[in-house]
């Protein structure tokens, strides 16, 4: 029982990881948080599910596009509703990326109304015991999609160019402009790829529990920031595992304290992070 | 007709109260606050038991409703309002769908279906029942707050506030306490939202969680944009205006808060001083490079 | 190869530069030496294009330079080693080299130089995979020119590369830009320790509140009354040998 709350929560934590990792991203680079993440996070499992109960796409294929779409997104609402306000007070970009958020779940609201759409394919998933534990094979595949997503971003990151040149312009954005780098375009590849993340996270969410609907990405963004600033905001590796742990404790605080109040749990980490450690476990900005 | 204007009427101080007090913490804090609806719907709620349980007399109810709110904007102030602005954002976010959780689970609240029949102010015998002796007294809180935030920000607090929303390091280094004062207003405000709660539940009578969501924290938020952050006649208007206009525009009601975040948008990237906003009354700091 | 011609920039409606006219020509080691505020910084960073000037000209190889980004000037071939180092503190040292070399097209060469430069500094190739955080200020300052010199710039541009650093590292540091002098890089290095700034350089401008007081070749310099009683300090033991 233990074991398997704990997998259940290892499942969602490492979705809200991948969210949580383009609040951290943009956060990195730009110094704001992006409110319409959980936005992003829709459109990516819209997309899919739209894209999948016309019969014509395949289920890869279904899963990139969401992605893209997302990632699109993400690049959109950057150029709409962040970089004009760049340079002004920072309430200024914040109250904008509210509307956008609020744009984007009305729009969606009125495009696809307000019920839940269940996942257009059926997997048959079994489940299997590893070493005496039950193992679902969604849960199985979605923690080793996830946990693939977060390593190549981590690679990328570490060890490419451009990857490199994001941490140049998050740590110090005159020198790295000094170096060549041109910052708006690295500020796009960064809303790119966190939006990405995040529209994969939608993606898997909506197979998990089956379900997609306009207003899907409020609770998984708040949870999902809450993960970032529990690991340490603008902290890559910080956000993983402040996703891994926020996922386990809400779970477990389901399964042994309260299920009425499961959503609750977040949010109460979040007020004791802010509370106690408001740098998060992993302290610092950049890399 | 006459009726529906009064009611029209009353709404908007309602709202009028609501914005001037955002107002408060946007344009004298410097923070946003996403959870202003649920402080309304627990001033509502608490007003409302207070008045059906233990048959408090509305100025009394009024007043706990306000302690109350006030409370909850202490004790979520504290931790978050020492931090980036984003913090405050968010945490009053997850707070208001916390609120409408509770309010929804809890039996006291009557879940979903929330309280009825919650009894209209009576004062020296004289019942406030009828449309335009609520709107008086609306009117009357609407002076009331008017006033008192109009001497708060004349003050020499509000000189402090300003300082601080302007150039916060510049004032904690002017011996000004910049988290004290943020968590003060922020309390504040929160106990003036849960007063505009008490008015609405004892005029509407009954209330239900639905009321107090995302959504009205965003249309709150709308007529301080609107107004002009940080201008107290903005936030007057800007509350009318869009107390009104969904009324006119009726056919368009699916369509108000795909509008509502446009609107945000749209005006902070031309016109972040607001419609109203000119010169004193508007925030120019919010422009600056 | 670099001209400034009345260029004045400030920020806001304070004026730093009140309209500076210099030249460096190619091969040449010039040196831009001044006291604290007197605009030496604001000069490079106009150059560079991060304070873009108010009014003048600025020509960089027959191209003019004032209206264009940070990015396209430093791919022109200027590099600028910034005042306090900024090396990037959470990269790696290799990593921060890398990012010198950026904007080149040629990156398989830039790999080649990279290792070129770990051999002929070799606290570079020790300190390798260390985050550039880690390293002392001398070190940091050799990163921060090993990282300008990965750009393979035509013009060399230092900003107090002595500062805060230690007598022996400045001396290391010096020894580094007597090197690239004689392996013909044209530099122009801003210093307020005049000192060490005459004695590598063929030319000197005297920067004072915004204007150009004084230039000449650097032996005249050194022979000026008011550049000795102003900047060398005499009287005083020399620090910097």
């Amino acid at each position: 029982m233990f074991l398997q709350q704990l997998l259940n929560g290892l499942t969602t934590g490492s979705v809200y990881a991948l969210i949580a990792l383009g609040y951290t991203m943009i956060y990195g680079i730009l110094g704001l948080i992006n409110f319409a993440q959980g936005e992003i996070y829709m459109c990516g499992a819209f997309v899919a599910v739209l894209l999948l109960a016309t019969g014509k796409v395949n289920f890869y294929l279904a899963f990139a596009a969401g992605m893209v779409a997302a990632a699109l997104l993400g690049v959109a609402l950057e150029r709409v509703a962040f970089r004009p306000l760049r340079g002004a007070h920072p309430l200024v970009p914040l109250i904008s990326a509210i509307g956008a958020s609020i744009f984007l779940q009305s729009l969606a609201l009125l495009l696809f109304g307000p019920n839940d759409r269940p996942f257009p394919i059926q997997f048959t998933f079994s489940t299997i015991t590893v070493a005496g534990l039950p193992l679902s094979t969604l849960q199985g595949a979605i923690l080793a999609a996830a946990l693939g997503l977060m390593g190549l971003l981590m690679v990328f990151v570490r060890y490419t160019r451009y990857g490199k040149a994001i941490v140049a312009c998050a740590l110090d954005r005159d020198t790295a402009r000094l170096m060549g780098i041109n910052v708006d375009r690295m500020v796009a590849l960064t809303f790119f790829i966190g939006s990405a993340l995040s529209g994969a996270a939608g993606v898997m969410m909506a197979i998990y529990y089956n379900a997609t609907y306009p207003r899907m990405g409020l609770l998984p963004g708040l949870k999902a920031f809450s993960a970032a600033i529990l690991g340490g905001v603008g902290n890559i590796p910080g956000a993983i595992l402040g996703g891994l742990l926020l996922g386990v404790a809400e779970s477990l605080g389901a399964a042994y304290v309260s299920s009425g109040y499961k959503d609750a749990i977040a949010f109460a980490i979040l007020i004791g992070v802010l509370l106690l450690r408001p740098q998060g476990i992993l302290k610092g900005r950049g890399d | 007709m006459a009726a529906y204007l009064l009611h029209l009427a009353i709404l908007a101080g309602i709202y009028i109260i609501l914005a001037v007090s955002l107002n408060l913490i946007i344009g004298y804090a410097g923070q946003v606050s996403l959870g202003h609806a649920a402080f309304y719907g627990i001033g509502a709620y608490a007003s409302a038991l207070a008045a059906l349980h233990w048959h408090f007399p509305f100025p009394l109810a009024a007043l706990g409703a306000m302690l109350v709110t006030g409370g909850c904007g202490l004790a979520l102030g504290l931790p978050t309002l020492r931090l980036k602005e984003d913090y405050l954002a968010i945490v009053t976010l997850g707070f208001g769908v916390i609120v409408d959780l509770v309010f929804l689970n809890l039996e006291v609240t009557g879940g979903p279906d929330g309280l009825v029949g919650i009894p209209s102010p009576r004062l020296l015998g004289l019942s406030f029942r009828p449309q335009p002796l609520y709107l008086l007294l609306v009117i009357l809180a609407v002076f009331l707050v008017l006033g008192f935030t109009y001497l708060l920000v004349r003050s020499y607090h509000g000189r402090a506030l300003r300082a601080i929303r302007d150039h916060e390091t510049t004032a904690q280094v002017m011996g000004i306490n910049t988290p004290a004062y943020k968590i003060v207003i922020f309390s504040l405000a929160a106990a003036l939202a849960g007063l505009a709660g008490s008015l609405y539940a004892h005029y509407i009578t009954f209330i239900n969680p639905e009321s107090f969501g995302l959504h009205t924290s965003i249309l709150i938020l709308c007529m301080v944009v609107l107004g002009g952050m940080g201008s107290i006649i903005g936030s007057v208007l800007g509350a009318i205006a869009l107390a009104v206009l969904p009324e006119m525009l009726r056919q368009f009601q699916a369509y108000q808060d795909l509008i509502y975040g446009a609107l945000l948008v749209a005006l902070l990237i031309w016109r972040p001083e607001g419609l109203l906003g000119r010169g004193k009354l508007s925030l120019k700091f919010l422009t600056r490079g | 190869m670099l001209t400034l011609k009345s260029v004045q920039a400030g920020y806001g409606r304070l004026p730093v530069l009140k309209g500076i006219s210099l030249h460096v020509r190619p091969g040449e080691v010039v040196t831009l030496i001044g006291g604290n505020g007197a605009g030496k910084t604001t000069t490079l960073q106009a150059i560079c294009g991060l304070l873009p000037p108010r009014k003048g000209l600025i020509e960089f190889a027959g191209q003019e330079l004032n209206r264009l980004s940070p990015e396209r000037i430093v791919a022109l071939g200027l590099a600028l080693v910034p005042e306090g180092r900024r090396v990037f503190r959470t990269l790696s040292v290799s990593a921060n080299l890398e990012l010198g070399a950026f904007h080149r097209q040629d990156q398989k060469q830039a790999r080649r130089d990279l290792g070129e430069l770990q051999e002929r500094f070799p606290i570079l190739k020790e300190r390798s995979r260390q985050p550039a955080g880690t390293l002392s200020g001398g070190e940091q300052q050799i990163l921060a020119i090993g990282r300008a010199l990965m750009a393979r710039p035509r013009l060399l541009m230092l900003d107090e590369p002595s500062m805060g650093l230690a007598p022996r590292m400045v001396t290391q540091v010096y020894e580094i830009l007597k090197e690239l002098k004689e392996a013909g890089t044209t530099i122009l290095l801003v210093e307020q320790n005049a000192r060490a700034a005459l004695k590598v350089a063929d030319r000197g401008y005297v920067l004072e509140t915004g204007r150009i007081i004084l230039d000449g070749t650097a032996a005249e310099l050194k022979e000026d009354p008011e550049v000795q009683r102003a900047y060398l300090g005499k009287g005083y033991r020399e620090v910097w040998e």
